[in-house]
């Protein structure tokens, strides 16, 4: 951790590592919001299938990813103690192939017959992602002592790894080059490791430290930090044994979301138990994230051992989807200010803005307000609605403002204010 | 393990007590915030001159080099130790949302430098510092005032 100095000196990414994939996550953010609406209004008419499966992997890889991605090039020197070395360019090559990946991806789904698309998209998002877990996973296995976020991180990136294999193995299916076999167990695996894998062991691992540092928080009881991200990948792999040997696999999925449950419920606990008394947007967003979490977890839950109609199966996707972004949003309110004012702070700049000085807790507050109506709306229909979508392309472009807003004011700083060398 | 333990203690009260004044802000009780924040500037500056002059020194003898862990770490308490003062500036002028917005930073940075020294470099002083030594320089320790 000390060699490279975590998030100290001058080791710390360039902002423009984390920011390129924010902004991104948040323009795919806004194209989703848009191609919704445009579907609610039946200007674009595209299969339901094709329909899922864009919103699912813009969702999933050009939000999801982005954000995820960005984030972790920027927290592995904190909460693992690894620095990944000439940041900027490595940074910039697997956002470039991701971007470009996923929107070829968006493009095969939308056009049919188009071998050549699912084979591109295949070999960009191959690349990218590959590349990024490379890049992280040799500098996370040097570890000599893990942290429970270190070792989660660690464990997620195994699963990204897992998620990616498969999906690269159904895009080639998808574009005719492989026969297919297997073709519904591959995708359950596939996304069974995407959403319990990758995207809520990564905020399981994060959230073991983050929440306590940010908010001041008790720790979390050592047997679900020591164990608990492990025990859900040996789970996943359990399953995809199972899955591949056509044995149910419905108890394994039961036994992860009544974990999930567990961790979510003791998340609420802590956040309530918090020391410090600031009651900002990011408090919220974690709360209301991890009360999503627990209604998708339940249904998941009813739903491995009853059958469970359509509509019961949308609340649970929508949940997901809410939980993921709510916390991702919580995320970026707290690491973009603070990384605006620590990188001019560092730079010698006296008159650096402050954390509000770049996104004001209210912007947040107000971003807030909209989230919870989006996924609100979301919920209680079960068809693309026009509101839906629009409220939608509206939370993310408050994101994008915002975002936009903090590099302005740190250009800005850079050119107008005196600065200090060390 | 006696470092780690006595010295996160610390971590503990000066967490306590920057909510406690965090607290007393946001209420807009600018009077007793100040009181409760120069109990937390007072408890975390101190808390810094202890290690700066009791157990890096040691710590730096025992490796041979004052370029690794300890140097960052004092370069950070530098950092908030700026912090300090402008949140101080802040609580003067009554200036509820400065004094937030700072303090944000602050929190931020106090925690992952604690969380770093807490993991490793507690850690390590428990492990190649002898016994003897770590009980002599915490006795020293306590008896360190601002």
């Amino acid at each position: 951790m000390f060699n490279q100095g975590g998030l100290s000196l001058d080791q710390a990414p360039p902002l423009s590592v984390v920011l390129r994939f924010f902004v991104t996550a948040s323009i795919f953010g806004i194209l989703l919001g848009l191609f919704l609406l445009s579907q609610s209004l039946n200007i674009t008419t595209l299969s339901s299938y094709s329909t899922q499966l864009i919103i699912i992997h813009t969702l999933s890889l050009g939000i999801m990813a982005s954000f995820m991605l960005g984030a972790l090039f920027q927290m592995l020197p904190v909460l693992a103690g690894v620095v990944i070395k000439t940041p900027t360019t490595k940074a910039m090559i697997v956002h470039t192939l991701l971007s470009i990946g996923v929107l070829v991806q968006l493009f095969a789904f939308g056009i049919s017959n188009n071998s050549l698309l699912f084979f591109l998209a295949a070999a960009y998002l191959g690349v990218a992602l590959f590349y990024a877990i490379y890049l992280m996973l040799k500098e996370l296995i040097k570890i000599k002592t893990h942290s429970s976020s270190s070792k989660g991180i660690l464990f997620t990136l195994l699963s990204l790894i897992f998620t990616t294999i498969f999906g690269i193995y159904l895009l080639l299916t998808l574009g005719g080059f492989t026969s297919g076999v297997d073709f519904t167990q591959i995708k359950e695996i596939h996304y069974s490791f995407a959403l319990f894998g990758w995207v809520s062991l990564l905020i399981v691992s994060v959230s073991f430290q983050v929440v306590e540092m940010f908010y001041v928080t008790p720790s979390y009881p050592k047997s679900i930090s020591k164990y608990l991200t492990l025990t859900i990948l040996e789970l996943l792999i359990l399953k995809t044994i199972l899955i591949i040997f056509s044995f149910k696999s419905t108890s394994i999925t039961a036994i992860v979301s009544i974990l999930f449950l567990i961790y979510a419920t003791i998340t609420i606990d802590r956040l309530t138990q918090r020391k410090r008394p600031v009651a900002d947007a990011t408090v919220w967003f974690w709360l209301f994230g991890m009360a999503l979490f627990i209604l998708s977890m339940t249904i998941t839950f009813i739903g491995s051992f009853l059958p469970i109609d359509s509509t019961l199966q949308h609340l649970s996707y929508i949940a997901f989807i809410g939980f993921a972004l709510s916390i991702v949003f919580a995320m970026v309110y707290k690491i973009v200010p603070f990384l605006t004012w620590f990188h001019l702070s560092n730079q010698g700049y006296m008159e650096a803005p402050m954390m509000h000085d770049v996104i004001h807790p209210k912007k947040a507050k107000i971003h807030f307000y909209i989230h919870i109506i989006t996924i609100a709306i979301w919920l209680l229909t079960t068809d693309i609605t026009w509101l839906g979508s629009l409220l939608l392309t509206i939370s993310f472009s408050w994101l994008f403002y915002n975002l936009t807003f903090a590099i302005r004011k740190y250009i800005y700083t850079q050119k107008h204010c005196e600065k200090i060398e060390w | 393990m006696i470092i780690s333990s006595y010295l996160r203690g610390e971590h503990r009260e000066c967490d306590e007590l920057f909510t406690i004044a965090e607290k007393s802000v946001i209420d807009g009780d600018f009077e007793k915030a100040e009181k409760d924040f120069l109990l937390f500037s007072n408890d975390t500056l101190t808390h810094f001159k202890k290690e700066e002059e009791e157990l890096f020194p040691t710590f730096e003898e025992i490796t041979g080099s004052t370029e690794g862990p300890t140097k960052i770490m004092r370069y950070e308490h530098e950092q908030m130790r700026g912090l300090i003062g402008k949140m101080a500036e802040a609580l003067e002028k009554k200036d509820k949302d400065a004094y937030l917005s700072i303090a944000e930073s602050m929190m931020i940075l106090l925690q992952q430098h604690n969380m770093k020294e807490e993991q490793m470099l507690y850690a390590m002083c428990d492990r190649t510092i002898p016994q003897d030594k770590k009980e002599s320089i915490i006795e020293t320790m306590k008896t360190i005032e601002f």
